[in-house]
């Protein structure tokens, strides 16, 4: 019999590695380390700064808007060149779908399973499990005979060994405690979530011509010509069609993901405790809702050591401190020297030594703020909005609580959101605020065009010398920032700051340790064999990173290699 | 519906050759009705969208496999299945494998996937196939041809054949622009 081997070859973005010792059941040190030298920027020296965004949108395969956005962003900042409003609108409906999308796979498909037993569900009572769920949500798929399919499938595949897409799912694990009934509820709503999951990437591909990788950019844009009445130009039939899609998606978010949410936080209550790490938060506004973007619907700002009084809010994307504020260091990282470099001035200069977590040991830089360790995310998201007294994020912030508490007979305050089960909250919330902003957002651009108004795109000029610019988005994962230098029209340089940069990067000058790293700390792994637990801190955060986690005892010796998955960066 | 679907990053050398040969296959034939053609990048778990309601999965790929640079190796649904699944590494993984999975046990996924992987000499971070790679492109695309025939919907090949768009492959010299003023 022949042996067929099929393993693609590793992509891009590299793998993302966590050394955690543990000592008395307790993560004692962290380290995270980026295990491959990117330096993609460097593709795009020399090359027309129209056309950058067609390569920062290949720079990772899953958060290729992202890049594409903060890329023309950063060019018209150094051109100072406004966009129409149409232009406007249409990128953040393509934003908040892609948001939307991306939030969705992540809490079903990539982390849930760190706290659903997929094996348990064969044991629940379908009757039972149907019972719970019309007691806590009005969705129409909980029935027991939804749920009774779903088992019966799920039998026939553990019958059939292929659990193996599960593998990262320790079933089993002392540290899993969902009841029979709520486990089989998940895989159901696991399954659903594929389907919601499409509607809200097909909104990205009716604006954006295509997916994964959107064609309807430009400096100065976009290219979707409106007409509402012809077939081949953005009309009305297809602004109808994203509305409805919207509203589909939107009622999985209330009926299923926020119930969900608040169950498994209710019954996990203990790691509202774990997890906290850096508390400085980062964040910058998005969702503008005027062509100059000088306002917007998701507030930006910075709040240092969880203080949430101590909110100092960005007023616009080009906000002076946060131009200044931002720097990246390579002390710990694989690069030569020690130096902290503002991104315009930004050097990428290899020099590989195995790792050395008393040294060097990352091909992550570490990105400060005003020489700050920053946490981004939409743990940062929420804070920041919600300190500024943000109506949606109020809103739906003190719903989750409630309902949270109520589920967990205790009472949890914003307090518990700095924490693992925190982060998985704060994005269900920022869901839920981009679900309710999609209406908003497709009003304006319906109430825009009926005014008369179909202007797409302003030519782009690019005067000869240098103009330095920088593009923000607060992308699903956190802040994405991407400079560039122009000279006579090229790129002289080119960085990019990303999400997963700030929260993976290592130690500073200063040995301040990076998100990750000091969230990690205090982690509870009753079993260095199956470090579940540390997974779910890690995978709390997305990381758009493949992860290898080695966990070690304290004589250092490796115990074991675990391969899991995370989530570049974006 | 059958989809033909290139994997790879278009910015890592070898590693562009799924979108390279979608490239080609758009520029050299017509598409046939019912058959899509689709650059995915590299696009993890996010590739259910390109699977779920296709009948059939024509897919493009470097493979990590025994063998020369610019081998062509032709995996089969069952094949592709019959390997334990790997743990995922990330959700940037291809995820062929875990797709189908997901798919199946929603119910759902095409019935046929032929997998047409090539050996790549290079994948560093720079745009360009290595010449042991491109060479064989002709065959890649002729094996895509032969499923399609086999599936039913035979290629047509354009009476003008049009150039093939794999922008990423230009120079820097002739993408910088004299548009400065």
């Amino acid at each position: 019999m022949a042996k067929v081997t099929i393993d693609p070859v590793t992509r891009i973005e590299g793998h993302l590695r966590i050394d955690v010792e543990v000592d008395g059941g307790r993560v004692t040190k962290a380290w995270s380390s980026g295990q491959m030298f990117r330096g993609i920027e460097r593709i795009l020296e020399g090359r027309d700064p129209r056309e950058a965004w067609l390569f920062t949108q290949r720079f990772c395969g899953v958060c290729t808007t992202v890049h594409a956005i903060a890329s023309v962003r950063a060019v018209e900042h150094a051109l100072k060149l406004e966009i129409p409003p149409n232009a406007q609108y249409i990128r953040n409906l393509i934003l908040i779908a892609h948001g939307l999308h991306d939030h969705i796979v992540h809490f079903y498909h990539l982390s849930a399973l760190d706290f659903v037993d997929v094996v348990s569900a064969l044991k629940a009572d379908p009757m039972k499990a149907s019972q719970v769920a019309e007691s806590l949500s009005e969705w129409p798929h909980n029935g027991y005979k939804d749920l009774k399919a779903v088992q019966e499938r799920l039998s026939g595949f553990v019958g059939q060994g292929q659990l193996g897409i599960f593998a990262n799912g320790y079933w089993g694990h002392p540290a899993m405690r969902l009841s029979p009934e709520i486990n089989l509820l998940a895989v159901a709503h696991y399954l659903q979530a594929l389907e919601y999951q499409r509607k809200a990437n097909q909104i990205v591909a009716i604006l954006g011509s295509k997916t994964p990788n959107i064609q309807n950019l430009a400096v100065g844009g976009v290219a979707n010509a409106i007409n509402l009445d012809n077939e081949a130009t953005l009309n009305m039939t297809k602004l109808y069609t994203i509305r409805s899609l919207f509203a589909e998606v939107k009622q999985f978010l209330e009926q299923v993901y926020f119930p969900d949410v608040c169950a498994i936080g209710a019954m996990y209550p203990e790691w509202f405790g774990y997890g906290r790490g850096v508390d400085n938060y980062l964040a910058v506004p998005d969702l503008p809702t005027d062509a100059a973007a000088t306002a917007f619907d998701m507030p930006g700002g910075v709040i240092m050591n969880g203080d949430l009084k101590s909110v100092q809010p960005f007023s616009t994307w080009t906000d002076p401190s946060f131009e200044q504020g931002v720097t990246e260091n390579v002390t710990r990282a694989y690069y030569e020297g020690d130096k902290t470099l503002h991104p315009w001035e930004g050097e990428t200069n290899p020099k590989y030594n195995p790792f050395d977590a008393d040294r060097k040991y990352s091909w992550i830089k570490a990105p400060r703020f005003n020489g700050q360790a920053m946490q981004v995310g939409p743990l940062a998201q929420v804070l920041v909005a919600f300190a500024q007294g943000d109506p949606l994020t109020t809103k739906w912030a003190s719903r989750t609580l409630e309902v949270a508490s109520k589920v967990a007979g205790t009472q949890l305050t914003p307090a518990a959101l700095h924490s693992t089960m925190g982060r998985h909250a704060a994005r269900m919330i920022r869901t839920q605020v981009l679900g309710e902003l999609a209406m908003k957002h497709w009003d304006l651009l319906v109430n825009n065009i009926g005014s008369g108004d179909t202007d797409i795109f302003n030519e782009p000029v690019f005067p000869s010398g240098e103009q330095r610019g920088f593009g923000v988005h607060e992308a699903p994962r956190g802040t994405l920032s991407h400079w560039i230098v122009i000279d006579s029209g090229k790129i002289k340089n080119y960085q990019a700051v990303v999400p997963s940069t700030w929260n993976a990067g290592p130690r500073d000058e200063h040995d301040q340790p990076g998100p990750y790293e000091a969230s990690l700390v205090g982690n509870p792994v009753a079993d260095a064999e199956r470090p579940l637990e540390a997974l779910r801190t890690v995978h709390s955060f997305d990381p758009c990173i493949a992860c290898a986690i080695h966990t070690l005892d304290v004589d250092g010796k490796e115990q074991s290699r675990v391969r899991v998955l995370g989530s570049v960066p974006a | 519906m059958i989809n033909v679907i290139g994997l790879g990053n278009v910015l890592m050398g070898d590693d562009a050759v799924g979108p390279y040969v979608i490239e080609h296959l758009r520029a050299a034939y017509h598409c046939p009705d019912g058959v899509e053609f689709c650059d995915a990048g590299t696009p993890g778990l996010d590739l259910i969208p390109f699977m779920a309601d296709t009948d059939a999965c024509i897919i493009v790929d470097t493979v990590k496999a025994g063998g020369a640079p610019g081998d062509m190796r032709v995996y089969r649904l069952e094949q592709i299945l019959a390997n334990a699944p790997l743990p995922r590494l990330g959700p940037h993984e291809p995820g062929v494998k875990e797709t189908l999975i997901t798919l199946h046990l929603a119910g759902r996924g095409p019935r046929e996937v032929v997998l047409i992987g090539v050996i790549p000499e290079q994948t560093e971070a720079w745009p360009g196939l290595s010449p042991v790679v491109r060479d064989r492109v002709p065959e890649l695309i002729a094996q895509v041809a032969e499923e399609l025939q086999r599936l039913g919907v035979p290629l047509v090949k354009r009476d003008a054949p049009g150039t093939a768009d794999t922008w990423w492959e230009r120079p820097v010299d002739a993408t910088a622009s004299s548009h400065a003023s």
